[in-house]
């Protein structure tokens, strides 16, 4: 749609990026001006920003650059394409953030499958659907905040389709991912009580169907669910600051719970069970579970400083023990802090941490939780959208496997005229990407948001990048030759639309450009730019093919970039 | 050229080690001596390190068999145990028996390890696991020692099994050893290596791990053109490979690298492999790749001397022990894959004619409970292993029996068991071994001088 030569003059500016405005530029894109002094400040901290402390706000907002707008869609949306980044550009950020924040899902996974013919009897075992149905999402869907927010809520509040022996596998992760959609801009406690509502999280987490302790055989309930809800989807181990740096006491951390608690946690899990026992028909995959009282734990549960009284049915034993979570101090920094890491960079700062952690346990009107607030806090701060933040040798994240795809698809028009979105798992990491939608392996994740590469430099400076935990010799090559096969084959009626990008074959330099703006954010330098050049240059662009050719190879370039790889 | 190497491998530690020890200059050196043997070593040994992810259920794989421990054990995990009449193949019959008259029983999936531990090739640790010191139940309760951080929780168990760290650490053991003889190898870099993804226990102060898939490096597509280009294909592969300013982006280039160098000189290696004829058989759990993996580390150590390697460590792992839930129809299949691998990888090194070269080790996050909840087990601490080598002194347990009783002085609750053993010392025993001298041991396993025994010679 927007051509080389049509390109609005911002455009063109950017490519000659100017660091020194960028700053101002960000803090003015906000759309409020009183933020701007505070942006100053906080950009003070870190590195190298002395060019725009003594500067002072332009009265007029400036518009948002093709740079940063492409940077902002990069943290924010699971792919963006040229005229997403300059739709963004003739908005603001919180303008953008409202429009995603009002748009109803368009479709429901669960509608997905049953839509398109895969709740039949025939699917009841396998797992059918499901890759398609995640990538309908992931690729497809026009809410990409969502898609965004709601596979990093995902990332923590996790179930793996391979942990998950049952009928109906599909149609159960369907529903998971409808309990963590549904509520990615509502409120986290709701998402909680939802997704533990959840057939496959109890499957996952072995407490369907787990039972009170029988003073017979001496059986006591399981306590998988009660520990990884604590350690993994809300607290964690040790007690935080609201900064997510840890409280110490002599000089220790302090642990936030006993085995006790997980013991006495545990009871609360009993007695959870199918709404409906007819195994021919998903429905029971979709329906919250049910509690049976003759199976639930009747004496007192005690965990976490709460003691649920005895004889409390399980219902209300499920809202008391998920509100005395909820109310942990714990929770605003544990989850704040990993859906930045998810969002935007590895490392935040313990200010940025504690500005968002603020934001979660009050929006502004009393409310905690509030995701909606806790997304806008994170994408819209200054540690997010500060330009020198693009030069610092830490700041930022390894861009996550799958987000490289989906925004390859998502920048060049990759639909499925047929819904099948043929890309299928792309867990093998010998000869795809090694992470697959919906397909972690354990309830770790892929990769844990306390990783970093031993032996590297990284891990020198006492810095985390969780992404490389998936990142191997294999992987990295696998990598390249799968986006070097979709690049040029797509994935069945999933097929790539490079009329842009041919239009501008003939011009190796402008061609690059286009690329670096759309997929980079033009974080990729000229040098960089400059030796890939050579590379394009060396390929005829006199025929249809041959530009072709060009196109693909840049295009490959492009995403083999670190600069490209590492999001700043 | 390897020469070269080790010469100087030799001169690094002999002058490291004649600072540290001034005041006892000529002791010291008989300690350097020996080191510089090893790493300057003609001969070829590789340790295995075996993780079982999701902490093993000890109790049904290494089964009480003696009628009053059984008889306990049956109780705690009504309907999850094996039955008395389903062991009497599998009982093992080590040359000492316990003083406490204790019986152990494999598994029965795991017949296939019987005959090794018959034949004095395979020994069993008994109640192993993560400590910082000896711990006694008296200080544990009184949390009068240090413990272990994060005890019961997966992933720091599973990093402190292999690092001595909880999650995050920045090196393991396996790596730490590689640090020591890395300089010896004729490549450095093929000292630490993978067949299935990253883990900490490879990764070293400076060694680094190397992972391969289970059928070997893999090439870049792109190699000699991409898109019909020579020049743009040197490009790509110049790229991916030159470091940057950001430390993110260097150490991408830092993977890319060794991907793109070491591919051509071990796939050529490679093809020289011999045949073996031992097969791996199918494994009862499709998703399971632990035979795959194991016969790539056999591929791998069979082309060693090409590849100038005189000490490697690897590490293989497979998945799917917590067992929280179905213990009774899953665990007998995870036994099932653990003993044919094992079985087929001890066989191929006999034929290769380098079992007494390789120690093979089971590891895993941690024991579970013995008491059941319904239908599956909960995390514990304590453990049983295996380790498996022609230089194992075998048929034979190491460590202490535990007593399994109910609040009894190694159980913290349901069968929890408090490890005897600790992980150091499990691991200073194959480090000794491998050839690392009780001075350097400390370098390896930091916590290794809060042990009086410090090698428990099962091999």
């Amino acid at each position: 749609m927007i051509e080389s030569s049509a390109a609005p003059d911002e455009m063109v500016d950017l490519l000659d990026d100017q660091i020194a405005s960028n700053a101002l530029r960000s803090a003015q894109a906000l759309g409020i001006a009183a933020l701007a002094p505070l942006a100053l400040e906080a950009c003070g901290g870190d590195s190298g920003s002395a060019a725009v402390a003594t500067s002072t706000p332009s009265p007029t907002p400036v518009a948002i650059t093709g740079a940063e707008a492409s940077r902002f869609l990069a943290q924010a949306t699971t792919g963006a394409s040229k005229a997403d980044i300059v739709s963004l550009q003739g908005s603001t950020y919180d303008a953008w953030l409202n429009t995603q924040f009002a748009m109803a899902r368009p479709i429901k996974f669960w509608d997905f499958l049953a839509n398109n013919g895969y709740n039949v009897a025939a699917n009841k075992f396998g797992q059918t659907g499901f890759d398609t149905m995640m990538w309908s999402q992931l690729i497809g869907g026009t809410d990409t905040l969502r898609q965004r927010v709601g596979f990093a809520l995902h990332s923590m509040v996790i179930v793996g389709i391979a942990g998950t022996p049952s009928s109906w596998l599909s149609q159960g992760m369907a529903a998971y991912f409808d309990a963590i959609w549904d509520n990615a801009f509502g409120n986290f406690r709701q998402l909680l009580d939802d997704v533990a509502g959840t057939v496959v999280m109890g499957i996952f987490l072995t407490f369907i169907n787990n039972v009170k302790g029988n003073p017979v055989t001496g059986a006591v309930p399981d306590e998988n669910f009660a520990r990884e809800l604590m350690q993994l989807f809300t607290i964690g181990l040790y007690q935080l600051n609201m900064d997510g740096t840890q409280v110490l006491a002599g000089g220790k951390p302090v642990e936030t719970y006993t085995q006790a608690d997980v013991t006495g946690g545990a009871r609360v899990w009993t007695g959870w069970t199918y709404a409906n026992a007819d195994e021919t028909i998903p429905d029971r995959m979709r329906l919250p579970m049910i509690n049976i009282a003759a199976k639930h734990e009747s004496g007192t549960k005690v965990f976490l400083g709460t003691t649920i009284p005895a004889n409390t049915d399980g219902p209300t034993s499920k809202k008391l023990a998920l509100d005395a979570i909820f109310a942990h101090a714990n929770v605003p920094p544990f989850v704040s802090k990993q859906l930045i890491q998810h969002l935007v960079t590895s490392n935040p700062s313990p200010a940025y941490v504690g500005r968002v952690a603020a934001v979660f346990a009050n929006n502004g009107s009393g409310v905690r939780g509030d995701l909606k607030a806790v997304v806008r806090a994170i994408l819209t701060d200054t540690e997010a959208r500060s330009a020198a933040n693009i030069t610092s040798t830490s700041f930022g994240k390894l861009r996550e496997p799958i987000f490289r795809l989906t925004q390859w698809a998502r920048a060049f028009g990759v639909k499925s005229a047929t819904n099948t979105w043929k890309f299928g798992s792309t867990l093998d990491p010998n000869n795809r990407l090694g992470e697959s939608p919906g397909r972690s392996p354990s309830v770790f994740n892929f990769f844990r948001p306390g990783y970093t590469p031993p032996g590297s430099g990284i891990a020198a400076q006492g810095l985390l990048a969780p992404e490389f935990q998936i990142t191997t010799e294999p992987t990295v090559i696998a990598y390249l030759n799968y986006m070097q096969d979709l690049i040029v084959g797509g994935a069945g009626d999933s097929q790539a639309d490079y009329t842009s990008l041919l239009a501008l074959a003939t011009d190796s330099q402008a061609l690059l450009n286009e690329l670096n703006l759309v997929l980079a954010a033009n974080q990729i330098s000229a040098a960089t730019i400059a030796a890939m050049k050579t590379g394009i240059d060396s390929i005829s662009a006199t025929t249809a093919s041959g530009q072709l050719n060009r196109v693909q190879a840049a295009l490959v370039l492009v995403m083999a970039a670190p600069e490209y790889l590492i999001l700043k | 050229m390897s020469l070269d190497l080790s010469r100087r491998a030799f001169l690094q530690r002999a002058s490291a080690l004649s600072i540290a020890g001034a005041a006892t200059p000529f002791v010291m050196n008989l300690a350097a001596i020996g080191e510089a043997a090893a790493s300057t070593a003609t001969d070829y040994k590789a340790i295995v390190c075996v993780f079982l992810y999701g902490g093993n259920d000890y109790a049904n794989t290494l089964v009480p068999a003696d009628s009053s421990n059984y008889a306990i054990y049956n109780a705690a995990r009504p309907g999850l145990g094996y039955s008395q009449s389903s062991l009497v193949n599998t009982l093992l019959a080590p040359t000492v028996a316990p003083a406490g008259g204790q019986q152990y029983a494999l598994a029965p999936e795991l017949a296939p390890l019987l005959p090794i531990f018959d034949a004095g090739k395979m020994a069993v640790i008994l109640n192993v696991g993560t400590l910082v010191q000896p711990t006694t139940k008296a200080q544990y309760v009184a949390k009068s020692v240090q413990l272990p951080p994060k005890l019961l929780s997966h992933n720091d168990q599973q990093s402190y099994w292999q690092s001595s760290s909880p999650e995050g650490a920045a090196s393991g053991w396996g790596g730490r050893l590689g640090d020591l003889f890395q300089s010896g190898n004729g490549t450095a870099a093929l000292t630490c290596i993978s067949p299935n993804g990253n883990a900490v226990f490879l990764s070293g102060k400076s060694a680094v791990q190397y992972v391969v898939t289970p059928t070997g490096p893999i090439a870049l597509n792109a190699t000699t053109t991409l898109r019909g280009s020579t020049a743009a294909a040197a490009v790509l592969k110049n790229l991916i490979q030159t470091p940057v300013n950001h430390l993110f982006e260097t150490e991408l280039t830092r993977v890319s690298g060794r991907a793109i160098n070491l591919y051509g000189q071990v796939t050529t290696a490679l093809t020289s492999a011999p045949v073996t004829n031992t097969v791996f058989p199918a494994a009862a759990d499709p998703s399971s790749t632990l035979g795959a993996q194991l016969k790539e580390v056999a591929r791998l150590i069979s082309v060693g001397s090409q590849l100038g390697a005189k000490r490697q460590v690897f590490f293989v792992s497979t998945s799917g022990f917590d067992t929280h839930d179905g213990l009774v129809s899953i665990h007998p299949v995870l036994m099932s894959n653990l003993a044919n691998a094992l079985r087929a990888f001890y066989d191929t090194t006999v034929e290769l004619g380098v079992a007494n070269q390789v120690t093979t080790f089971t590891a895993s996050d941690f024991g579970r409970a013995l008491t059941a909840n319904n239908d599956g087990t909960d995390h514990g601490w304590g453990s049983m292993h295996f380790v498996l080598g022609g230089a194992v002194n075998g048929k034979a347990y190491y460590g202490t029996p535990p007593v399994l009783a109910d609040n009894g002085p190694d159980d913290i609750g349901q069968g929890r068991l408090l490890p005897t053993t600790s992980v150091d010392q499990y691991a200073a025993t194959l480090a000794s071994w491998f050839g690392v001298s009780a001075t350097d041991m400390p370098t390896v396993l930091p916590n290794i001088g809060n042990y009086t025994t410090k090698n428990l010679g099962f091999v």
